[in-house]
C-alpha cells in the first residue's frame, strides 16, 4: 500500500489520496468539520435534505436509476460524532471503471457528489419544503429509534448522563423538540455556512491516479468559500473519584449495565497510547480481562467490552447480564478495574493486547471505510501519524505505562437499563 | 488433486485440493492485502435438528439450539481455550452458527501458519465434560435473552414461524433457555461425530498465502492428529412441509419505538442446489430490485408519503429445501404498506418492467459482485455458503450476464402469491 498523499486545495479543504492497487472500487468520501453546538440537529439533518435530490437529478427516483447504471454505485451521507464536533459526510464506493466496459465512472462520481453538495433544489431562498418536512420526520423516527437497539441505547443514555453538563451529552442526529421548532430559514442558513466555512476533508481510496484524481475533485468542485471557520477543541474534563448510579426501567428480558469512567487523558498526549493498550487488556476481546471474568469465569454474560471513546476521554464498560447478577456483576468488572492499577496485569495479557491492537490497525490497512476513518481521525485532531507511525507506537508502549496511566482512570457513572418487574438494586 | 480455478472478469483465481481424508480446502490469493483469513466450515446447523448419528441406524431428534451451542463448547481445551492460543498470536477468532452451516474462523495479520494449525487443530479435538458443558448454559442464556430484546431479530424470526409450519427454519438458531438445558456432554459428542469429519467440512483461505505451504501443513495436522472413520453421506430427516404459510399475519409487542414490518413471501418451487438453485437467487434479488428498490415507483411513492423510510430493505433466501423473498422496514402503518404492496405485485403481473430496467439492475447486480472481492471476509463466508448449496460463486457473473428477462418475470409470477405470504409485525408496547 501506498502512504496517504494530502493535498491542500486551499481554503480549508484537504484532499487525502490512498492509492492502493489491490482495491476493485473507488470509494469516496467528502467530510464536513462542524462544531456540536446549539446547531446540531440543523447539521444533522443537512445531509438528509441534501440525499433527496439536487440540480439535475430531482428525485430520488432519477438518483437510484443514476447510480444503478453506475454499476451499483453506492451513494450514502450521513453524521458522525468526533468528540465534540459533527462530522457531516457524504460517500460514494464505485466499481472500478478498469473492471466495467464503460469510461467517465470516477469521473462522473465527483460531478454527482458536487451537485449533491453544492446545487440543491431551493424554494424562496430556502430548501424545498417537502424534502424538509418529510426528513425532519424521518430524522425524528430515526432519533427515537435508539431505543430499538438496547445496547446502543444504554450506552448513549450512559454517555448523557455522565456528560450532562457538556455539549458532549448532545445525541449525534439531534434532538426531537428542536425538530419539533425547526426554522426552515435558519437551516438554509446553517447549509451555507457550511459551505462557505467549514472544514472540509476530501478522501479517496482505490486504484487511482493522483494526478487525475486532484484533476477531477478540482474541475468538479465548485463551492463558494470564504474564511473557513476554526472548530473548538474537545473539552476533556478533569475529574477525581466521583460515582454517581442512575437507574431506569423498561420491558426489556435482559439488564445492561454501563459504566462511563474518566480517562483524564487528550488523544494528543503520549499517555495515550498506553491508555489504549489499557482498555484493551480490561475489555479489548476474547483476551481481555472482562471477557475472561465476567463471561468465561462467572457465566453472567455473553458480552462484556470496555471500549474508549477516545476525543472525549472517555472509557465505557458495558454487558448484558441478569437482573439479579446486578451487584456480582458490578463487583467483578470493579475488581479487574482495580487489577489494572494494582499492576495484576500478566505479560501474557500484554503481549496479547499489543498484538491484538497491532492486529485491528494492520487490517484497517485492507478496508476503504477504515482507512478513511482512520486519517478523518487525524484530521480531526490535527495528528499526523500514519497507520504505521501509530502501530509503532503502540509497540513501544511498556507494561509500567499501562498502570501509571490506569491510575488516571476514573469512575463517573454507573448505568443501568434494567427489566421492569426486577428487584431493586441491591436486592 | 490440485486444480486451479480462475475468473478473468474479476482478476481473480481460486486454488482447490481436496486432502486425503476428504476435506475440500480453497484458497484465494490476495497479493497487496494486510490480513489473512481462514473459515473452517462444516454443513451442519440449526436445521439438522433430526439425523442418523454416526454409526447407527436410527435417526434422533435433539434439543434445539444444539448446533450452536457445540460451536461454544469446541473452544474449550484439557488445557486453557482456544482464545488465549489466538491471543498470543494475535489473531482475531470468532465463529458463527446458521440454519445450515457452522464456521470458526480468524482473521490475522501475521503468524498465519500457527493460527490455522490454531484453528484446524481445536475444531478437530472436542474437549466437552460436564462442568464445561453447565457453564456455556449461563452465557447462552444471555445471549438467546439479548436476542429477545433484539426487535430486528425477533420481526424476522417471527417472520420464520409465520411461513413454516414444519421446517426447522421457523425455530431460532439458539434454541431457548429451555432446550439448551437439555443439553450434555453425550448429545454434543453424538453431534459432533456425525457432523464435524473433515469430509463433511471446507476450508477457505483468503489472503496473500502461500498454497502449497497450507495443503502440506494441513496434510501434516491429519497425519498427527488422526481422524475417526468416516460414515458415508449423512442421513438428515426433515419433516414435510405443507403447502401455504402456517400464519397470515404474526405480531409481538416490544419496547420499540413504533412498529417494524416484515412481509414475507414462501416460495414453494424447491430447485435443490446447483446452478439452478443459483438462477433462482440471482432472478429474486433482481425481482425484488425492481418491484421495489431505491429507484422504482412504488419505493418513491411509499417514501414520498412517509410510509417507509431509508430503514426499508428487502432479502431473497434461496437454500436447498426451501426459500423465502422478504421486504421489511419500520413504519407508522405497516399494515397500508403491506396492502399497497399487494396491489403493486398485481399490477405488474400483468403490466411487468421495462426490459431497460432489468439491464439496468443487471448493471447493478455486476458491480455488487465486483465489489465484494474487496473483502476477504465476505467473500469468503459468500463462497463457502455458496458451496454448501453446490455452487461455484466464480458462476456468479457468467449466471448474470446469461439471465433472461422471460425467465425474471416467469419467477416473479411463480414465487409472489399472497396466499403464500406472511405479515411479520412489532408493535410498541403501551
Amino acid at each position: 500500500m501506498s502512504n496517504v498523499i494530502i493535498k491542500d486545495l486551499g481554503k480549508g479543504i484537504n484532499l487525502h489520496i490512498i492509492p492502493d492497487k489491490k482495491f476493485k472500487t473507488v470509494y469516496i468520501s467528502y467530510c464536513f468539520h462542524r462544531d456540536l453546538d446549539e446547531d446540531y440537529t440543523y447539521n444533522a439533518l443537512i445531509p438528509a435534505v441534501l440525499k433527496r435530490g439536487c440540480k439535475g437529478y430531482e428525485d430520488q427516483k432519477k438518483i437510484g436509476a443514476f447510480l444503478e447504471e453506475q454499476y451499483g454505485a453506492l451513494f450514502d451521507v450521513g453524521v458522525q460524532k468526533r468528540g465534540e464536533r459533527q462530522i457531516l459526510r457524504f460517500t460514494m464506493d464505485l466499481v472500478n471503471e478498469a473492471y466495467t466496459a464503460k469510461d467517465g465512472l470516477l469521473a462522473q462520481s465527483f460531478y454527482f457528489l458536487n451537485r449533491i453538495i453544492n446545487k440543491p433544489l431551493l424554494e424562496n431562498s430556502a430548501f424545498r419544503e417537502d424534502y424538509v418536512s418529510q426528513e425532519k420526520e424521518n430524522l425524528k423516527n430515526k432519533i427515537q429509534a435508539l431505543i430499538n437497539d438496547k445496547i446502543q441505547y444504554s450506552i448513549e443514555r450512559c454517555i448523557q448522563e455522565m456528560c450532562k453538563d457538556e455539549k458532549y451529552s448532545r445525541f449525534v442526529l439531534g434532538s426531537v423538540e428542536d425538530l419539533e421548532s425547526l426554522d426552515s430559514e435558519r437551516l438554509y442558513k446553517v447549509y451555507q455556512d457550511m459551505i462557505v466555512s467549514s472544514p472540509l476533508d476530501i478522501f479517496v481510496v482505490g486504484d487511482v491516479d493522483v494526478e487525475k484524481v486532484s484533476f477531477l475533485i478540482k474541475n468538479s468542485l465548485d463551492l463558494d468559500r470564504a474564511q473557513t471557520k476554526v472548530i473548538p477543541e474537545t473539552i476533556i474534563k478533569r475529574v477525581g473519584v466521583k460515582q454517581r448510579e442512575v437507574v431506569e426501567s423498561m420491558d426489556v428480558a435482559q439488564a445492561k449495565l454501563n459504566i462511563g469512567f474518566r480517562t483524564n487523558t487528550s488523544v494528543r498526549e503520549n499517555e495515550y497510547f498506553p491508555l489504549v493498550v489499557y482498555a484493551s487488556i480490561l475489555g479489548g476481546g476474547p483476551h481481555s480481562k472482562l471477557f475472561i471474568n465476567v463471561r468465561e469465569r462467572s457465566s453472567l454474560a455473553y458480552y462484556a467490552f470496555a471500549r474508549l471513546e477516545k476525543y472525549k476521554g472517555l472509557m465505557l464498560i458495558g454487558s448484558g447480564i441478569d437482573q439479579k447478577h446486578y451487584q456480582k456483576a458490578l463487583d467483578i468488572i470493579m475488581e479487574q478495574v482495580k487489577d489494572m492499577e494494582k499492576a495484576n496485569i500478566s505479560d501474557q495479557e500484554f503481549t496479547a493486547a499489543i498484538n491484538a491492537i497491532t492486529t485491528s490497525l494492520k487490517g484497517a490497512k485492507d478496508e476503504p471505510e477504515q482507512l478513511v476513518s482512520y486519517y478523518l481521525g487525524n484530521a480531526v485532531t490535527g495528528a499526523n501519524f500514519t497507520l504505521d507511525d501509530f502501530i509503532e507506537k503502540i509497540q513501544q508502549v511498556k507494561l509500567e505505562d499501562v498502570v501509571e496511566v490506569s491510575k488516571r482512570v476514573k469512575v463517573d457513572t454507573v448505568y443501568l437499563l434494567s427489566p421492569k418487574e426486577g428487584n431493586s438494586l441491591n436486592g | 488433486m490440485d486444480k486451479s480455478m480462475e475468473n478473468k472478469f474479476l482478476r481473480e483465481k481460486i486454488i482447490y485440493n481436496k486432502l486425503k481424508v476428504g476435506l475440500d480446502v480453497y484458497i484465494l490469493p490476495k497479493p497487496g492485502y494486510s490480513r489473512q483469513f481462514a473459515i473452517y466450515a462444516t454443513r451442519y446447523g440449526s436445521n439438522d435438528s433430526q439425523f442418523v448419528p454416526l454409526g447407527k441406524n436410527e435417526a434422533i431428534t435433539v434439543p434445539d439450539g444444539i448446533a450452536h451451542f457445540l460451536e461454544h463448547k469446541l473452544f474449550e481445551e484439557e488445557e486453557g481455550n482456544v482464545f488465549e492460543e489466538y491471543a498470543r498470536l494475535g489473531a482475531q477468532p470468532n465463529a458463527f452458527t446458521n440454519f445450515n452451516m457452522t464456521a470458526y474462523h480468524f482473521t490475522s495479520t501475521g503468524n498465519f501458519y500457527e493460527c490455522l494449525d490454531v484453528l484446524m487443530g481445536f475444531v478437530g479435538r472436542p474437549y466437552f465434560t460436564d462442568e464445561n458443558v453447565e457453564k456455556e448454559k449461563g452465557i447462552i442464556a444471555q445471549e438467546i435473552k439479548m436476542y429477545e430484546d433484539n426487535p430486528y431479530w425477533r420481526v424476522y424470526f417471527n417472520l420464520l414461524k409465520g411461513l413454516y409450519h414444519e421446517y426447522p427454519v421457523r425455530k431460532d438458531i439458539a434454541g431457548t433457555v429451555e432446550s439448551i438445558y437439555k443439553i450434555n456432554k453425550e448429545i454434543l459428542y453424538e453431534c459432533y461425530r456425525t457432523f464435524y469429519h473433515p469430509s463433511n467440512m471446507v476450508l477457505f483461505i483468503a489472503g496473500d498465502v502461500d498454497a502449497d505451504r497450507v495443503i502440506k501443513q494441513a496434510e501434516e495436522l491429519f497425519a498427527k492428529q488422526p481422524v475417526y472413520e468416516a460414515g458415508g453421506e449423512i442421513e438428515r430427516i426433515f419433516p414435510d412441509e405443507p403447502k401455504g404459510v402456517a400464519q397470515a399475519r404474526i405480531e409481538e409487542k416490544l419496547a420499540v419505538s413504533r412498529p417494524m414490518f416484515a412481509l414475507g413471501f414462501k416460495d414453494e418451487d424447491i430447485t435443490g442446489g446447483g446452478n439452478r438453485l443459483l438462477e433462482k437467487i440471482i432472478a429474486n434479488e433482481i425481482i425484488l430490485d425492481m418491484l421495489v428498490g431505491p429507484s422504482s415507483d412504488i419505493y418513491n411513492s411509499l417514501y414520498e408519503e412517509g410510509l417507509i423510510d431509508s430503514s426499508f430493505g428487502t432479502d431473497y433466501t434461496g437454500e436447498r429445501n426451501y426459500g423465502h423473498a422478504i421486504m421489511s422496514g419500520q413504519s407508522s402503518d405497516p399494515e397500508k404498506v403491506a396492502s399497497i404492496l399487494y396491489d403493486e405485485i398485481d399490477k405488474r403481473k400483468s403490466q411487468p418492467w421495462d426490459q431497460d430496467y432489468f439491464l439496468r439492475i443487471k448493471k447493478k447486480k455486476t458491480g455488487q459482485y465486483i465489489r465484494l472481492f474487496n473483502s476477504l471476509e465476505s467473500t469468503s463466508i459468500q463462497f463457502v455458503s455458496m458451496l454448501f448449496r453446490d455452487i461455484n460463486l466464480f458462476d456468479y457473473y457468467q449466471t448474470i450476464e446469461s439471465m433472461t428477462y422471460d425467465y425474471v418475470i416467469r419467477e416473479f409470477k411463480q414465487l409472489y402469491d399472497k396466499k403464500n405470504s406472511c405479515l411479520s409485525l412489532i408493535l410498541p408496547r403501551a
